[in-house]
Formats: C-alpha cells, structure tokens, sequence
C-alpha cells in the first residue's frame, strides 16, 4: 500500500516537472507542487536559484527577522520574519546556512495575506539564519548568527 | 492517518495572526538510528497551504528541517467570524485540514 502510493507519488511530481520544462505552467500555478530541486540543493545560493531564479538579494533593514542570539536547544528554533513594513511582499524563504539542505521553509502569499511568517526550526550547529523577502519582483534578505550550544540533529 | 492541528486565530484592527500547532514527528531523513547504522527514514510536512473564506492566502512548502510538532504563525486581513481553513500534507501523503471562525 505504501509503496503503491509511493510510486504514484513520483509519477505525479515527475509529470508536473516535465510541464514547468515545456513551459505549459506559469510559476504560481506550480506553487502547489513541493520544490524538490530547492530542497536537496546544498548551497543556500543553489536553493535560491532554484526557487526565485536568482540568488542576489539586498540587504535590507526593513525586514524585521527575530531570532535568539544564542539557541539552548537547536532543535527547535523560534525564527519570525516580519516584512509587513514592506509593500508588495509576494514570498518569504527561510534558510539556515550550514544545515545539510539550507531551505528550510518557503512562504507564498496572494490574496488576504500579509507579509508576516513565524515558525521553529532545526539547526546542527552555530550557523546564520537568512530571510529572503521577494517583494515587488525583486529580493531582499536578511541575515542573523545564531549561537546553538546543543544540535538539534540528535548531538 | 489524518494529522492533528490546532489553530487559534484573533482578528484586531482587520489584521488577524494565525497560529497552528501541528502534531507531528517532522523526520528529516538525515538523522541516524544508531542501532542500525541507517538514517531514519523521511517523515515531514511539506506543504501547508491556508485560504480565507475560501480564497487563497499563504502557500508554504517546508523542508524536513522545521522543528517536531511544528509551530507556524502568519498574519492576513481578515475580520471576526472570517473562516481560515488549514491544509497540509507531508510527504507520505498523509493529510490533515482545520477550519476554525476567527475571534
């Protein structure tokens, strides 16, 4: 039963592959369909490319990006971007920059949504948490150190 | 198997943050059992999408590095008695949805 459902599953992302390749989907159609190349890239500028087409985003100070300073337990890492301060925000992408596969989390926003993500993450080691804002076709980020004393991938 | 979810969510000033706890073990594949020397086999969220009265609003994709029994806050314009519906699956295909009326 679970290999069955399995094999189904491949199918359906390799068919929905194929038609971003020939182009028959536009981007926000395909939002749906978990990214599987940005989320085994192994360089945070790799995942980027992936997801936005570019890895060059600004710094930006009107992203507000809460983190601790140092982590007790990197296992579970408060980590909130706010980029309600900025107009036309359209995505949020949150990475941690040493971990085996850096994409952590991505957020696509439409309709009622503001620009505002919370969530808790895993990290092995003291490494920089980046927020990537893409917000009026173009990429904001911005980045904080984060201090983990114990790893979050069973030390 | 559906996934187990509890939402909150208060709308003040026609802005309402969301937050939702998620029961789940959120396995990245990368972590070792050590009795048997191989990796734990991947077990995680990965997508979550949540709509506002019925229309789209955030759409999220996440990766095996989200914490266990995932924590996930986002803010949309909405007002009290607006239904937010929650969706999710991970990546054996196994479900889970809320609906909850904001305050």
């Amino acid at each position: 039963m679970k290999r069955r459902s399995f094999l189904k599953g491949t199918l359906a992302t390799g068919a929905a592959a194929v038609a971003v390749n020939a182009g028959l989907l536009t981007p926000s159609t395909v939002l749906a369909a978990w990214n599987k190349e940005a989320f085994t890239a192994k360089s945070t500028d790799a995942a980027l490319t992936s997801v936005y087409g570019s890895a060059a985003a600004a710094a930006s100070g009107d992203i507000q990006l809460k983190a601790p300073a140092i982590a007790e337990n990197g296992a579970v890492t408060p980590v909130t971007v706010d980029a309600t301060g900025m107009t036309g925000v359209e995505s949020i992408a949150i990475l941690a920059s040493k971990n085996p596969v850096p994409l952590v989390a991505t957020y696509a926003f439409s309709g009622a949504a503001m620009g505002y993500a919370s969530t808790r993450i895993k990290m092995g080691e003291t490494m920089n948490v980046i927020a990537v804002v893409k917000a009026g076709g173009k990429l904001f980020k911005a980045e904080q150190e984060v201090k983990v004393t114990i790893g979050g991938c069973g030390g | 198997m559906s996934i187990k979810i509890r939402m909150r969510g208060k709308s003040t000033g026609g802005v309402a943050e969301i937050k939702a706890l998620i029961k789940h073990p959120m396995e990245s594949g990368v972590r070792m059992n050590k009795k048997t020397g191989k990796p734990f086999p991947a077990l995680f969220i990965d997508t979550v999408t949540v709509t506002v009265n019925g229309a789209a609003a955030v759409d999220s994709q996440w990766s095996g590095a989200v914490s266990a029994n995932p924590y996930m806050a986002i803010q949309v314009k909405a007002n009290a008695g607006d239904e937010i519906k929650l969706v999710l699956s991970d990546n054996t295909g196994a479900t889970g949805e809320e609906t909850i009326k904001l305050k």
